[in-house]
């Protein structure tokens, strides 16, 4: 870096920064702002008649509360069971080999597709449920409604709180517990009194991250809200593809703009700087105070062995029904469902693959070269640069995709039918986490290092290449391990970009979901998930490879 | 290594650097900052913090543009040029070690910035690290090094590229208190060896003290007062410097008479009789007495001292007793050194001071 107040100007970073800025407006801003123009303008004039209507009636008001209701509460059980886990794994004590087991059954929701739990919820509780059915003996019962999409959207989103709180509170240095504890206190008042009000401004933060993520979900309502329990994304769906009314569709996930962008706001700007300072340093736990006793520690060990387990029974039940003529009817053994993805879904494989192999790259570069910009360098437009990075991450899919389909439908930008759209919509839509990842690591480069390359004689090219970059390569992997995952299982917002042309693995399993037939969606499913290992695990080799020896790791970005 | 033959100076030409502060908003950090540094000398900025010394070594370096000044390395003016083009070696307060480079690589870097052929680059990151006393460490890692490892490869990766200027920013503050001692040692004796024009920045006058030629003490971004170790211990300019350099007394005093070549003054309830300095005085002045606590003998009560107290406690250090001494309305800081048997004296013990006012000075106005 050239110094900060040294006056000239780098001609390659003024290119580089307005090549982003362009794509930010086409990407970005371009859309949203057809999005709103689609919505208050008809036919050219001002007009709020249209939307009026979709917004006021009685079944879109009860979907936009009940959005809300079923946020709150994925909000307050995932938090607490996500902190539950988060305090079992970092003060438990629990040997280290279930520890690795633990965080592998919690991870796995994050990196499957969006069905996962809602098909292997109708596997088990539905009218021929293997549970319900096969071993209660019920019959006749519904698995739709608010309880199964609360249950499945909480065991989806609830590794989102343990990946937040569980670096927090083994932050806290627990020789602030253990000095409340020599002061008298039991270890439930320390927990009450010490640890837990520590905890306050992580619980808040990972509220938000699932309220957030639950208004945005699409996949698992549409799939288990059934008709009691319409909620906004799948409504605004609806209203496009059964009723083809785009205007109404728009004004719908307009109404999800608003709970998104505060919760959004709230999150980032009010929340995140209120973490205290004293939990931010490194734990000082080599010697780990008993902040729990046995009992205690066998009890919580018992919960989130019980909910791991619930994790492990759906995943395997999914691969059962991947193996089986028909779970529940017909469990003769059978290749048959892969037979039919590798034919008949292997275009979508293929189309799959290939919009997921362009967009990780190009997001993984855009992640760290906005990421270095605003955090390096000084321009016109850097902090709006910043924040306009972060709206389509920001925004749930539903408002995306349609903003997209509307912005990119028509000339003069036509890419409706194309492959671009969909990569472009997932590089600006999940690029920011490597965006994130590249302000943190960079932020933890001192700037004497940069510093100590000039004094030796490096200019500002030089010191980027051999000293920036190299630190900054794990946020690099970061980023794009996180789009190519959110490529494979992503649904909300490319379910509208999706065409004849490229379609994608995620759209083929909900189509195969809503012609029943489960076998080939619960096939896919465990492609995906298969592939997304294959994938991390090679990234992982790579990264091993690739990372310098003192660089900084970067935490688990999963969370958000 | 030596660079004898090249060596130049460097001066600082009326540097000002201003910041604005959330609190105490547009303040200056360096204010017209004059300094001259004759070829092949090791100069010190000593001072509190927030004093500007860091801002006048980062001027120095081309790291900070100063907002007024010029900087001039030998005959050449660098205010413009940027640090990469300035040949300086900077070792920085936290090292600055690159995290992803084995040690020989950290050393090579400059050398490799600037072009050099392997061999060559190879034979000069031997020999420095032999002569910094780290041949064996080529593979290492910073992380898996000490402090005071990373201090010697931060000052090799200085000295490799043969700078024309050495520059130091508070090198030794995160070392313990022994390292400290070693190390100011080692990088005393390394800049004499290659005579390289070297300024180091410390808050520690003591540090200042046993590396530098010349200090040059500053104070809310100035200068106060410039001179070798010796000048600005005995002939300390102002009362700051009295005091931040080495431990005072500053005594209430008034002049009774100047004469040619002594000055009798009136502090603690006697007239002393003491040498003039370079300030002018007239009979009837209020000034201030500076006495160093090593030059005040105690006595038992029964001593033939001038001034009479009363011991209000004292600090048993091994090779010297701390006493503080109440003297009427004024306390004082005295000093004793064990030269084998020691009487200590206990508190509340009456005793008698005489002070060695050959090493006395006046400094114009009351203490503060």
């Amino acid at each position: 870096m050239s110094c900060a107040t040294s006056p000239h100007r780098d001609p390659a970073i003024a290119a580089t920064a307005f090549a982003l800025w362009a794509l930010l407006a086409l990407f970005v801003l371009y859309p949203l702002a057809m999005l709103m123009g689609r919505v208050l303008f008809d036919h050219g004039s001002l007009s709020t008649a249209g939307i009026v209507t979709v917004l006021t009636d009685r079944h879109q008001v009860q979907a936009f509360w009940n959005s809300l209701l079923l946020a709150a509460l994925v909000g307050l059980a995932g938090t607490a069971l996500g902190f539950m886990f988060a305090f079992t794994a970092a003060r438990a004590r629990l040997p280290r080999g279930l520890l690795t087991a633990m965080d592998a059954s919690v991870l796995l929701p994050l990196v499957s597709p969006p069905f996962t739990t809602a098909i292997a919820m109708i596997f088990s509780f539905g009218p021929r449920g293997l549970i319900t059915y096969h071993v209660l003996g019920l019959k006749g019962v519904t698995v739709y409604g608010l309880p199964s999409t609360l249950f499945s959207e909480v065991l989806t989103y609830f590794p989102i709180a343990y990946l937040t709180l569980r670096p927090l509170i083994a932050g806290i240095d627990s020789n602030i517990e253990g000095m409340a504890l020599s002061l008298g206190a039991s270890r439930w008042r320390v927990f009450r009194t010490v640890t837990l009000p520590l905890c306050i401004p992580g619980l808040a933060n990972a509220f938000l991250l699932l309220f957030a993520a639950s208004l945005a979900d699409f996949a698992t309502p549409l799939i288990l809200g059934g008709n009691q329990f319409p909620v906004l994304p799948t409504q605004a769906y609806l209203q496009i593809t059964g009723l083809y009314d785009l205007r109404g569709g728009a004004a719908l996930s307009f109404a999800l703009l608003v709970p998104a962008l505060v919760v959004f706001v709230l999150q980032r700007y009010w929340v995140s700087r209120r973490f205290y300072v004293t939990i931010t340093g490194k734990g000082a736990g080599q010697t780990p105070f008993d902040s729990v006793s046995n009992a205690m520690r066998t009890a919580l060990l018992a919960a989130c062995l019980a909910v791991a387990l619930v994790i492990a029974y759906f995943y395997a039940l999914l691969l059962y029904a991947s193996l089986v003529v028909a779970l529940g009817a017909n469990h003769a053994l059978t290749l048959q469902h892969y037979r039919v993805i590798f034919t008949d879904g292997l275009k979508a494989i293929r189309d799959t693959l290939i919009i997921a192999g362009l967009a990780m790259p190009l997001g993984g570069l855009y992640g760290i070269l906005v990421g270095y910009l605003v955090t390096k360098k000084k321009f016109i437009g850097r902090r709006s640069m910043e924040l306009v990075s972060m709206i389509n991450y920001a925004l749930p899919g539903t408002i995306v995709g349609i903003a997209y389909l509307i912005a990119f439908n028509d000339p003069p930008i036509e890419l409706t039918g194309t492959a671009l759209i969909i990569v472009a919509c997932y590089i600006f839509r999940y690029g920011p986490t490597g965006i994130r990842a590249t302000v943190a690591l960079l932020q933890q480069i001192d700037k004497s290092l940069e510093e100590a390359s000039a004094g030796l004689g490096a200019g500002s090219g030089t010191t980027f290449r051999r000293i920036t970059l190299p630190l900054i390569v794990p946020a690099f992997f970061a980023g794009l391990s996180i789009v190519f995952i959110r490529s494979m299982t992503a649904i909300s917002a490319t379910i509208f970009l999706v065409s004849v042309g490229w379609t994608l693995i995620t759209v083929k399993i909900l189509e195969n979901i809503t012609e029943l037939s489960l076998g080939p969606a619960a096939a896919f499913s465990v492609l995906v998930v298969v592939i997304v290992f294959v994938v991390m695990a090679a990234i992982a080799r790579l990264m091993r490879v690739f990372r310098a020896p003192g660089a900084m790791p970067v935490t688990s970005l999963l969370g958000g | 290594m030596n660079l004898a033959d090249d060596r130049i100076g460097v001066r600082v030409d009326g540097v000002s650097k201003r910041y604005s502060h959330r609190v105490k908003g547009e303040h200056y950090a360096a204010r017209d900052v004059r300094l001259v540094v004759a070829p092949g000398e090791f100069l010190t900025l000593l001072g509190p913090s927030g004093c500007g010394k860091t801002t006048t070594l980062r001027v120095v370096a081309g790291f900070e543009h100063p907002d007024a000044g010029r900087v001039y390395f030998g005959d050449q003016d660098v205010t413009g040029v940027p640090a990469n083009r300035r040949d300086i070696g900077f070792v920085f307060q936290n090292y600055a070690l690159f995290p992803h480079l084995s040690v020989s690589d950290n050393v090579a870097y400059g050398l490799s910035v600037r072009g050099q052929p392997l061999g060559t680059i190879a034979k000069s990151v031997g020999d420095v690290l032999a002569l910094v006393g780290l041949a064996g460490y080529e593979q290492q890692f910073p992380g898996q090094l000490s402090g005071g490892e990373q201090q010697r490869v931060a000052l090799a990766r200085a000295i490799v590229i043969r700078p024309r200027v050495l520059l130091f920013d508070e090198p030794l503050s995160n070392l313990d208190a022994k390292l400290r001692v070693t190390m100011r040692q080692e990088i005393r004796e390394l800049q004499q060896r290659l005579a390289i024009t070297t300024i180091y920045v410390t808050h520690d006058q003591e540090e200042a003290m046993a590396v530098s030629d010349r200090i040059a003490v500053m104070n809310e971004g100035s200068v106060v007062q410039e001179g070798s170790a010796q000048d600005l211990y005995l002939r300390p300019a102002s009362e700051f410097v009295a005091r931040f350099v080495g431990r005072v007394n500053l005594v209430p005093a008034r002049i009774v008479a100047v004469e040619s070549d002594v000055v009798a003054v009136d502090a603690l309830g006697i007239v002393m009789r003491v040498p003039p300095g370079t300030q002018r005085f007239a009979a009837g002045d209020r000034v201030s007495l500076l006495l160093r606590p090593e030059a005040i003998a105690i006595e038992g009560d029964a001593g033939a001292g001038p001034i009479r107290g009363t011991v209000v406690s004292h600090a048993f250090l091994g090779e010297k007793i701390d006493y503080l001494v109440r003297c009427g309305d004024t306390l004082l800081q005295v000093v004793r050194y064990n030269a084998g048997q020691v009487q200590v004296v206990a508190d509340g013990a009456a005793v008698s001071l005489r002070p060695a006012l050959d090493a006395a000075t006046l400094l114009a106005g009351a203490p503060r």
